[in-house]
């Protein structure tokens, strides 16, 4: 940690911080600049709040140097984490994991025709919201239990993997057994209580970057699930909140391999909530895998026109096959593959 | 004297500052040890300013005061982490009750 010392703080200021510093327990750097006294302060622990320093008078700024998260972080673990499946899906090695599906699971029919068609153009998981958070309370907020249960059934005879979000820790001995991996949605990221409660899933958990959320914030999130005692946890870039309006979200390309940098995690990208626009979801999906995701989170829909939500950033059938031989060509140039 | 000679002499300089600087650490550790004794804190701003303040009338330059109180106060830095560590084993052998 580092305290920067406002210009012209007195003598007494600066010894004042260092007292409080050393019987903190830190070991001290000081340098006296022509204007500033830079405070150093080394040892510092994770669950230090720098505020404490903040708030003394004569010091003009705090810079935590340590991340606050431990378990997601790589200086603790150098080695990607990668998550297995009984199925033999790896998430976090060489290939590509794509998962691919409706936005909400809207009836048998439905379901069946998009598992069967994502399934035959490689697609490794089945992606179907039961219980919606939708915006609007007003809109389709999904199928409720009756969804899981065609979802599981669909994914169960094309051979894929389930992913759907959970909203909420009491529907966790509901969705355990139907589901591979427990989606924390955007609007979710934060729901601390809901966090600790994955930590004691026994399953993976896909959590999603919060609306306007750092990514240490999403870091953090994912901390609260690790420390819990669950560490498969797949991170998700979908989209942030930025003064643009041409399109939903602005999708954080960069935080892909920020995080990557910063975390062990493997890291999913969600070009259709990212972008909330059909026509921007293939350029989004090619340049997150090129820019290092290690799995890709698509909408697709048999019917995109009446899908029950979110139908405008569903691709058609014949979108996702084309995007799919797309991603085939650009996974062997960045050392991946897609199945 | 050539680049190769003067850095000869460099070298030799830097040995006795190692010399020096473990001498004066050896001081510190007694004075910990004291300052455990005493119940005296680690942290002594009155003290250091002296030291700093010494320092800078002793200097006839070319360094500057500024320069000879910056790298002074990384050895005073240091001191301090010396002078913890033996607090600390201090307090764990008192604990031992050795």
């Amino acid at each position: 940690m580092v305290v920067l010392m406002q210009s012209g703080a007195s003598e007494e200021q600066i010894q004042h911080v260092i007292d409080r510093l050393v019987s903190l327990g830190f070991d001290i750097h000081r340098s006296t600049g022509a204007s500033h006294t830079v405070v150093g302060a080394i040892g510092v622990g994770p669950d230090f709040d720098p505020r404490d320093i903040e708030v003394l008078s004569g010091v003009r700024e705090v810079v935590r140097v340590t991340q606050p998260y431990k378990l997601a972080n790589r200086a603790f673990k150098a080695e990607d984490t990668i998550v297995h499946f009984p199925n033999g899906v790896c998430i976090g090695g060489p290939e590509i994991v794509v998962a691919a599906g409706p936005c909400a699971v809207e009836s048998a029919d439905q379901i069946e025709i998009i598992a069967a068609r994502v399934a035959e153009l490689g697609a490794r998981i089945l992606r179907g919201g039961a219980f919606k958070p939708r915006t609007s309370p007003y809109s389709f907020q999904g199928m409720g239990e009756p969804g899981l249960h065609l979802l599981r059934q669909a994914a169960d005879r094309h051979g894929l993997l389930v992913v759907s979000e959970i909203m909420d820790a009491s529907q966790l001995p509901l969705m355990q057994p139907l589901v591979d991996i427990l989606q924390v949605g955007a609007r979710n990221m934060q729901n601390y209580h809901m966090l600790r409660a994955l930590g004691a899933a026994r399953r993976p958990v896909l959590l999603k970057r919060g609306l306007s959320a750092t990514i240490e914030e999403l870091l953090l999130a994912a901390e609260y699930i690790m420390s819990g005692g669950n560490h498969n946890v797949i991170l998700c870039e979908r989209g942030i909140r930025t003064f643009e309006t041409a399109t939903r979200n602005t999708m954080d390309i960069a935080a892909l391999p920020v995080i990557k940098k910063l975390s062990h995690l493997p890291v999913f990208a969600d070009p259709s909530q990212g972008t909330g626009r059909r026509d921007q979801v293939a350029p989004m999906a090619r340049a997150a895998l090129a820019a290092g995701a290690d799995g890709l989170l698509i909408e697709v829909h048999n019917d995109p026109e009446r899908a029950l939500s979110d139908g405008a950033q569903s691709l058609y059938f014949d979108q996702f096959a084309k995007l799919m031989s797309e991603l085939r060509m650009i996974a062997p140039a960045v050392g991946r593959r897609l199945a | 004297m050539s680049v190769e000679d003067w850095r000869r002499k460099i070298d030799e300089i830097d040995r006795k500052l190692v010399e020096l600087l473990n001498e004066r650490s050896h001081c510190v550790v007694e004075i910990g040890k004291l300052k455990k004794t005493d119940g005296a804190p680690l942290y002594q701003p009155d003290r250091e300013s002296e030291v700093l303040a010494g320092v800078e009338r002793a200097n006839r330059g070319p360094l500057s005061s500024a320069a000879i109180r910056r790298l002074f106060e990384r050895i005073l830095d240091e001191a301090r982490s010396v002078e913890r560590t033996i607090m600390q084993d201090e307090a764990a052998r008192k604990a031992r009750g050795e």
